[in-house]
Formats: C-alpha cells, sequence, structure tokens
C-alpha cells in the first residue's frame, strides 16, 4: 500500500538578513490514511514551517522548497501550481492553529463561515450549505447547533471556536487534517474534549492527523508515530510508546524528562528536572555539518561537532539522528 | 515538611475581589463580577502553597490581590500579626519589601528602557531597603544566585531570551529579601526546555533564602512538582484544598478529579487507570452565578440539592477540606 | 551555567541606540535629516551671511530671478526675494517648533493623566479634548488672532491650542495599553510612587509615537501658519513664507516666481520633516525592528 503522504528528503530554505538557512532539512516521512503523526519540539524547530509547506503556504518570497518532493496521493505538492494548490487546501488537506481567538472573522456569523468553505469546494447551494453546517457544528460537538450556528465569533468560548475551526476543516472531509499547536491556547478540560474529539473523527472519517505540538503527554495521548524535530532535522522518529519508553536520542530524552508529569501514583519523593542547557540555535547556524544539538548535549564529543549524525534505522520502527544512538 | 506547624505566614480570610461591569444603558444598575468569592487559606512559613484553576477561576485576581496589585472588596490578608491590605505609607513600604512577585510573561514583565542591573534595582531604591552603597554588592549577588553572569548585567532585557528574562525577574523578586513570593504562572509562557531550569532554580531558592511561595498555576504537572499542598479555584471560589499527595492521589471534589483527568500523561499506567470524566458545557455567566453549587451544571455526579444551596468549605478527617455536597463525612468521592 | 556563549561579545546596547541605527540605514529619512539640517542654519546663519533687509525696496518690481544680481527676483514692492525666504525661513521654523512644542506638552500631560488614571478624570479630559478636536480649526485660530492680536507668541498659541487633541489621544491610547503590562504591575509591587510610574516608567516607553506626531506637528504648524499668513491674518511687519505667498497672491499669473518660491521653500521643509516623521516612526517602531 502506498502511504497518503510521502514526504522525501524535503528541504525548504528561509532567506533571512544573514543569508539562507534551511529550516527544513532532509526531512522525509509517510503518513498513511487515518494515522495520526505527531511533530514534536520547541518553537523554532520547524515544525510549523513542515505544516505550512505542507499546505503549499510558506511565507511568500522568503521561503521556498530548495529540493525533495512531498508526494500526496502521488501527486508531488512541490510541483503544483497555485490553483492546484488551492484546490487540495482546505478540501484534501485543511489545517486547524493554535489561535482561536484570531482565526475566525469577527464580522460574520459562524455559519456563513462554514457554509462559504462549503460553497467554493462543493459547490452546494446556499441552503444546503447551512444545513451542512448545522451537521458539522453537531459533529464538532457544540450543543445546540441549529442555535449556535448564527452566533458570532465573540459569543463563543475560546474552545467552542476551537470546535468550529474544526468543524471547518472538516468540511470538506480532508484526508489529511493538520492541527498546529490546537490546544495550546485552551484549558486542559478543554483540550481534552477536542482531542476525544479529533480521535473519535479521524476513526470516524479515515482523516490522517498531524499533531504538531511540544505537549510529551499529548503526543502520548493522542499519536501513533512521533517525529522530533530539533533545528530543522529530525532527530528521532518512531512508534510514540517506543520512544517515550526508551528514546534513542538524548533531545528527546531531554524533552521527556524536563517536564514534571502526572504519574499513576506521586509519592514524597520528588527528583530534580532535568534541564537542558542553552536554547535553540539560531537561524544562521542550521545547516551546519555537524549534530545542531551538540552544544546543549551532555554526551557530546568531537565527532558530534564534526560530522552531522546520519540517521540510525533500528529495527523497530524506531531511527535516530545521534552518533550514540546505540548506546542509549 | 514540619510535623507541627507553628503560625502560618500568611493568612488569607474570606478575600473577595469584585469588578465592576457596564452593562445595558447609561442608567442601568451597576453589575458586579465576583472575580474572587469569599476564600480563605494559609500558607506556613517555607511551604508552598498551590493555587490552580482555569482560565476565569479567580486565581491570578486572587494572587493579585493579596500583593494589593488590585483592590480587593473585603476579608483580610494578614502578615504575621498585620492585616496587609489595610496598612499604609511607611508600613505599606516595609510590607511590600515582604512580599514579591513573580510575573508569567517575561517578556512584558522587564521595562524595556532599564539595563538589567536596574531592573534588579528597582525594587531595592524604591522600597528603600539595605544600605544605598551595598546596593551594587546585592545585585552582584543576586546575579549570582539565579545563574547569571556579572557582564549581564548591563544588557537590555530583548538581549536576553526567555528563560534568562525570567532570571531575571527572579532575582528583582529576592532583591528586599522577601519572605513570600508570589509566583504567577512563572514558567507556562517559556519554552519545555527552559521551564525545567526556572522550576528547578525556583526550589533551590526556596531553600537557599528560606521562601515561601503562592504558586499560581494551570499546569497541574508542574504544580505537582512545586507544592506542598494545593487549592483548586473554579468561578472564584476553592473547592478543594489538601496537602499535595491526598490531593492528586485521592481527589475528592468532581472537578478536581476531571480536571486531574484531562491532563495526558507521559506514564502508560496512569494513562491506563484513569477513566476520563468529561464535563461538557462551559461554567455559567459569572456576572449571576446560580443560587446552588457552581460547577452543578456541568459535573457528572450533581444531584437535586446541588442546584439549590451552595455547598460550603468543609474540613475531612482525611485533611481535605472540600465544596460538595456529594462528598460523604467521611470522605468518600461521589466519582 | 553555560547558556549561549556568544552572548558574552554582545555589547549592552539601548533601544535608543538600536533604533538610531536603524534610522541611520534608512536613506530617504537620512536626506530629510540632512535637508532639515540645511534649512534650520539657512534660517539661523542666513541673515549674517547674506546682509540684506528684507523689506527695503531695492529694485523694480517683479523683476525676474538672476536680474540685477537678486538671485529669487523681486517681489511686488520690488523687495528681494531671497531676503525675505531666508528671513522667512526663521519665523516659519520657529512657529513650526515651539507650536509643536506646546501641543506636544498640553497633549502628553493631558493624555498621561486620563490614560494612567482613568475614571471621572478620563472622563473629564477626554471631553474637553473632543470639544478642542471638533472645534472648526481655522475658524478658532482667526478669533484668536482677531481677538488678541497677530503676535508671533499669539500664532503659536492658537496652533497649539488647535492640534493637542491628536497628541492627547496617542497619549492615552499607549498609556492604556502600557499601564496593563507586566511590567508596570511589578514597579508597582516595588513600591514606585505614581508620578515616578507616569514619567519614568510609563511615558519614556510611550514616546515613541509621539515623537513620531511631534516631529509631523512641526511640518503641520508650519502649513498653518501659512495658511493664516496667506489669509492675511499674521503680523505685516514680520516675514513668512506663508505672509510672501499672501501678499503676492494676486499677481500669481502675472509674476508666478513671487508664489512659487516659498511655495518650494515651504513644500520642501515639510516634506523633509514628514520624510525625517517617517523614518523615526520605522526606527522606533518595534515590529520593523526584528530582523
Amino acid at each position: 500500500m502506498t502511504p497518503l503522504l510521502q514526504v522525501d528528503n524535503l528541504r525548504i530554505e528561509l532567506t533571512t538578513r544573514d543569508g539562507v538557512a534551511p529550516v527544513i532539512d532532509d526531512l522525509s516521512l509517510q503518513l498513511n490514511a487515518g494515522e495520526t503523526l505527531s511533530f514534536v519540539g520547541e518553537s523554532g524547530c520547524g515544525k510549523s514551517m513542515t505544516a505550512l509547506a505542507l499546505m503549499g503556504l510558506l511565507p511568500e518570497g522568503v521561503g521556498r522548497v530548495a529540493s525533495g518532493k512531498i508526494l500526496f496521493d502521488g501527486e508531488d505538492l512541490t510541483q503544483a501550481s497555485d490553483a492546484r494548490l488551492r484546490e487540495i487546501r482546505g478540501n484534501e488537506i485543511s489545517m486547524i492553529f493554535q489561535e482561536p481567538m484570531t482565526s475566525l472573522n469577527p464580522v460574520y456569523t459562524i455559519g456563513e463561515q462554514i457554509a462559504e468553505v462549503l460553497r467554493r469546494h462543493q459547490n452546494l447551494s446556499k441552503k444546503a450549505a447551512w444545513n451542512k453546517a448545522i451537521e458539522l457544528l453537531d459533529a464538532v460537538r457544540i450543543p445546540n447547533p441549529s442555535a449556535r450556528v448564527s452566533d458570532y465569533p465573540h459569543q463563543m468560548s475560546g474552545g467552542q471556536r476551537q470546535l468550529v475551526m474544526i468543524a471547518i476543516a472538516l468540511a470538506c472531509e480532508p484526508k489529511i487534517l493538520i492541527a498546529d499547536e490546537p490546544t495550546t491556547a485552551l484549558d486542559v478540560t478543554v483540550q481534552a474534549q477536542i482531542f476525544d474529539l479529533l480521535r473519535d473523527l479521524g476513526r470516524e472519517f479515515g482523516t490522517a492527523i498531524i499533531l504538531i505540538t511540544h505537549d510529551m503527554g499529548a503526543v502520548a495521548d493522542m499519536a501513533e508515530r512521533m517525529i522530533v524535530m530539533y533545528a530543522g532535522r529530525k532527530a528521532e522518529a518512531g512508534p510514540v510508546e517506543q520512544v517515550i519508553e526508551h528514546p534513542r536520542h538524548p533531545y528527546t530524552k531531554g524533552l521527556i524528562s524536563c517536564v514534571p508529569h502526572l504519574i499513576a501514583t506521586l509519592t514524597e519523593e520528588r527528583p530534580e528536572l532535568t534541564e537542558v542547557a542553552g536554547i535553540v540555535p539560531s537561524l544562521r547556524d542550521f545547516g551546519r555539518d555537524q549534530c545542531l544539538f551538540a552544544s546543549r548535549c551532555d554526551r557530546a564529543d568531537q565527532q558530534c561537532k564534526s560530522s552531522r549524525p546520519p540517521e540510525i534505522e533500528f529495527d523497530d520502527g524506531q531511527s535516530s539522528a545521534c552518533w550514540h544512538a546505540e548506546q542509549l | 515538611m514540619t510535623d507541627k506547624k507553628p503560625r502560618p505566614l500568611l493568612k488569607v480570610e474570606n478575600l473577595t475581589v469584585r469588578f465592576p461591569v457596564k452593562r445595558g444603558g447609561l442608567f442601568s444598575k451597576k453589575a458586579y463580577l465576583y472575580a474572587v468569592d469569599d476564600i480563605s487559606f494559609e500558607v506556613a512559613r517555607g511551604e508552598t502553597l498551590a493555587i490552580v484553576g482555569e482560565s476565569g477561576s479567580g486565581k491570578s485576581t486572587a494572587a493579585l490581590a493579596i500583593a494589593r496589585l488590585v483592590e480587593a472588596h473585603s476579608g483580610s490578608v494578614m502578615l504575621g500579626d498585620d492585616d496587609f491590605l489595610s496598612l499604609k505609607d511607611e508600613a505599606l513600604r516595609q510590607a511590600r519589601a515582604q512580599v514579591q512577585f513573580i510575573f508569567q510573561d517575561p517578556y512584558a514583565s522587564l521595562n524595556p528602557r532599564l539595563r538589567a542591573e536596574a531592573v534588579v534595582r528597582e525594587p531595592l531604591d524604591s522600597l528603600g531597603t539595605g544600605n544605598p552603597n551595598d546596593r551594587q554588592a546585592t545585585i552582584d549577588e543576586l546575579f549570582k544566585a539565579v545563574g547569571l553572569r556579572p557582564e549581564q548585567q548591563r544588557l537590555f532585557p530583548h538581549q536576553f531570551s526567555g528563560g534568562q528574562r525570567q532570571r531575571i525577574g527572579v532575582a528583582r523578586a529576592l532583591a528586599t529579601r522577601p519572605e513570600l513570593i508570589i509566583c504567577d504562572e512563572p514558567v507556562s509562557a517559556l519554552d519545555v526546555a527552559v521551564q525545567a531550569q526556572i522550576l528547578n532554580l525556583l526550589r533551590k531558592l526556596q531553600k537557599d533564602f528560606d521562601l515561601t511561595y503562592l504558586f499560581i498555576s494551570h499546569d497541574l504537572g508542574v504544580v505537582q512538582h512545586m507544592c506542598d499542598s494545593v487549592a483548586v479555584m473554579y468561578m472564584g471560589k476553592i473547592v478543594e484544598h489538601a496537602d499535595r499527595l491526598s490531593l492528586f492521589n485521592n481527589p475528592l471534589h468532581p472537578y478536581t478529579k476531571a480536571l486531574l483527568s484531562a491532563v495526558p500523561s507521559v506514564d502508560k499506567k496512569r494513562r491506563l487507570e484513569t477513566k476520563r470524566i468529561l464535563i461538557p458545557g462551559d461554567p455559567p455567566d459569572p456576572l449571576s452565578p446560580p443560587k446552588g453549587c457552581r460547577f452543578a451544571n456541568r459535573c457528572p455526579a450533581a444531584q437535586e440539592q446541588c442546584t439549590q444551596s451552595q455547598p460550603l468549605l468543609r474540613h475531612m478527617k482525611t485533611g481535605h477540606s472540600v465544596a460538595c455536597h456529594r462528598v460523604s463525612d467521611d470522605g468518600v468521592a461521589p466519582l | 551555567m553555560n547558556t549561549e556563549q556568544e552572548q558574552t561579545v554582545e555589547t549592552a546596547r539601548s533601544p535608543f541606540s538600536e533604533a538610531f541605527e536603524m534610522f541611520r540605514q534608512n536613506h530617504l529619512a537620512v536626506a530629510g535629516l540632512i535637508l532639515l539640517v540645511l534649512i534650520i542654519l539657512a534660517g539661523l546663519f542666513g541673515p549674517y551671511l547674506y546682509v540684506a533687509d528684507p523689506f527695503d525696496m531695492v529694485w523694480a518690481p517683479f523683476s525676474p530671478p538672476g536680474e540685477e544680481g537678486y538671485l529669487l527676483g523681486t517681489d511686488y514692492l520690488g523687495r528681494d526675494l531671497l531676503a525675505m525666504l531666508i528671513h522667512g525661513a526663521r519665523v516659519s521654523i520657529l512657529i513650526g517648533l515651539s507650536a509643536a512644542f506646546l501641543t506636544v506638552f498640553i497633549g502628553i500631560t493631558v493624555g498621561a493623566l486620563a490614560g494612567f488614571y482613568r475614571g471621572i478624570t478620563e472622563e473629564i479630559l477626554m471631553r474637553i479634548t473632543e470639544f478642542f478636536q471638533v472645534l472648526p480649526t481655522l475658524l478658532f485660530s482667526m478669533v484668536i488672532v482677531a481677538l488678541f492680536g497677530a503676535s508671533l507668541p499669539m500664532i503659536t498659541l492658537a496652533i497649539g491650542l488647535v492640534s493637542w487633541p491628536s497628541v492627547a489621544r496617542i497619549t492615552r491610547a499607549e498609556f492604556l495599553r502600557i499601564r496593563e503590562l507586566e511590567y508596570v504591575t511589578a514597579a508597582r509591587a516595588c513600591g514606585v510612587s505614581n508620578a515616578k510610574l507616569i514619567f519614568k516608567v510609563i511615558l519614556p516607553n510611550a514616546l515613541p509615537p509621539i515623537i513620531v506626531q511631534a516631529a509631523l506637528m512641526v511640518g503641520s504648524a508650519i502649513l498653518f501658519e501659512a495658511g493664516l499668513s496667506f489669509l492675511g491674518l499674521t503680523d505685516p511687519n514680520v516675514v513668512s513664507w506663508g505672509q510672501i505667498i499672501g501678499s503676492n497672491r494676486e499677481y500669481i499669473l502675472d509674476a508666478s516666481f513671487t508664489v512659487t518660491v516659498p511655495g518650494l521653500a515651504i513644500f520642501i521643509t515639510v516634506l523633509a520633516i514628514s520624510l525625517v516623521g517617517d523614518g523615526l516612526n520605522d526606527a522606533l517602531n518595534p515590529k520593523l525592528r526584528q530582523r
């Protein structure tokens, strides 16, 4: 079976004042229908840039695909025309963003905004689109949808607005839904509702979900496979349970143990949190022939600082770009 | 933790904060939003009390009111023998030096026009603590204590990373050698990897400087790591208050349970053991709260009496205080 | 703590020095600044370098530029236009600067008090501001000049009184925004007094848009003065650019240069000020300063 989405050796370059920097450097991945894949990493690691590239929404004149392929259903999106990309966007691949407060237009009712998407992509009549909008609101579990459909965005809470965003994203039954930190701005109880909803919808419609987050707990909760990104490169990838159980990259390890988690039974014991010293390198250091994590890693040796580690495959589907992956 | 607590350092009693809300026309009656509605708690010296809750719970407002950065409507905040809320002038200045604040957003909490050293110097100058000649030495010491290099004193805030800025914020809060530091979401604006640095720093400083923390956060994982006891707020009220282990291992209030069950975890065992408790819908309109329990409309365990009368905070034998009709007197949770 | 080594070499650069750097890279703004400096120098030292009485009738009226050594020609009374222009520069710029200063002074005071104290203070001050804003500006200043005479201070006062509301509104908006920022709350937690909060903490951070507005204010004050002079409402014994245009306006078809020359002077000055204002706007706008 060919995967729904296949990215091969993708390299995206961003033009900055200091020159050209590879914000995505040699990224390959596969996504099957109905699967949930998660991108994890700190801000500035290229998670969101990957999502924008998949949508064909790289910042114009600044970012461009330098090499590599994005194969969606066998079609190379890096070669697709703007018109074709517009057709795909919102129809076959759609996206929800972090800020539900600003993603909706305040001067239209939510029904109008959902219907607008349906009419553009599916040529539904006004009446049919409106009815479908109510159905969608019901599908995202907004109570009393036939009344709420004529509400304006400001009449809804942050969580409900994000549900509306999901309704819009799902309007055309996309094959892939990209969720970029969809719950970062929301309360945990709302986050739990949204995760439940995404999980059920994925199961029901066979939508593949790409979840971008910095929260390992969310990854563990939501995704089947994960890719840990660091400074534009894939640091580690593999099945979620396995990676969390046994990370084979020091960065993954750091990301997991630097956050205090809730565990099944708490005890008096409270160990110091692992610190990952320093911060993500700046863009002008991206693309160097070395392990970019070396400056923050206590295992770093001469080799790490002088050549970029290759991706080492392990037989259980896990892979890690670290010179010391085998010893970890 | 000491066995027998002596006198608490901070004792908050019946604190209420309300904001006037304009509603309707010019001559309509003034409505009030009770952001914090009659809360009481104590914090023992050297301990950390966490206040958790979701947005709109009033936890940050409570923190600001305790520090007198927002005006309280009624209630008292006892610091030792003095009511901090009624102090004036010189007494207030001296008391302010004892209560300092760490803010949420390190990008907004440092004056962009001041050098790092001036930021840390500000409380020393305005509160007039210490000998003016020793101030530079104090600043040097503080920079060292929070893990910044001396040459960084001359830099401006925008030249620091988020984590470093928060270190400056911590140094400022420490400057007057306060007893109580109120930390309002001190790490939620920081990148995950940096949060650990600040949390470790705060715990180290607590030991070194013998600090008492009031720790405001929505992140239960962080709270679990930092606190000795926890108060859970919902719509301006404390619904449950207990020591760390009792609250996290044996939550009683349905809201606390729901909150804890909603937190995703990397611990596989916890994921398998925890049944998610869904609380659909939104809290009621804070301008006209229901006469019964404020959580009743979302509570899976709500019964007739919950919509009729407001539950009071009751002290359980287990050490919990819970405001819920459905929790039995010997501390058995309804869910 | 081994956080980012490269920061050791970073020098302490204040936000203002960064803004200056940004301004320097803006060629148009630098050109405007140079032009402006030249005009001010001409106004300050011109009368000593080019010694001539602007009220002297030196030659036949309407003699075109260049004739008989009069570089810019003469006006309808045969007065040396170049001399008038140089003396006029003084008045125009003086009025521009002092009116802008007055505007900013009133505007900041009112705006800061309204934005900081809010409540009833804000209500009252903003109603007053609105009152001045809806005044028909030209009419109001004509009344002032008509009542109190057309001396320079009166004209400055008239311009200042009608133009401060915009500064007040900007200042108030900035104060409203900044007073809610955490560093202001932090200063309050440190027990900083209100006066210090207003002047030492909030005002310096509110200045950038006010500075830009003040720069543009100088330009509009010059234009305003020109307008009043054109209508003949200013002191006829003081030469200003507007007044030259006003007094020669009847001959615009026969000797257009008598109007064009001072008109160009006003145009170039205001343009130079606008360029500087624009450059300041870009340099002081933190959003544009990022990378």
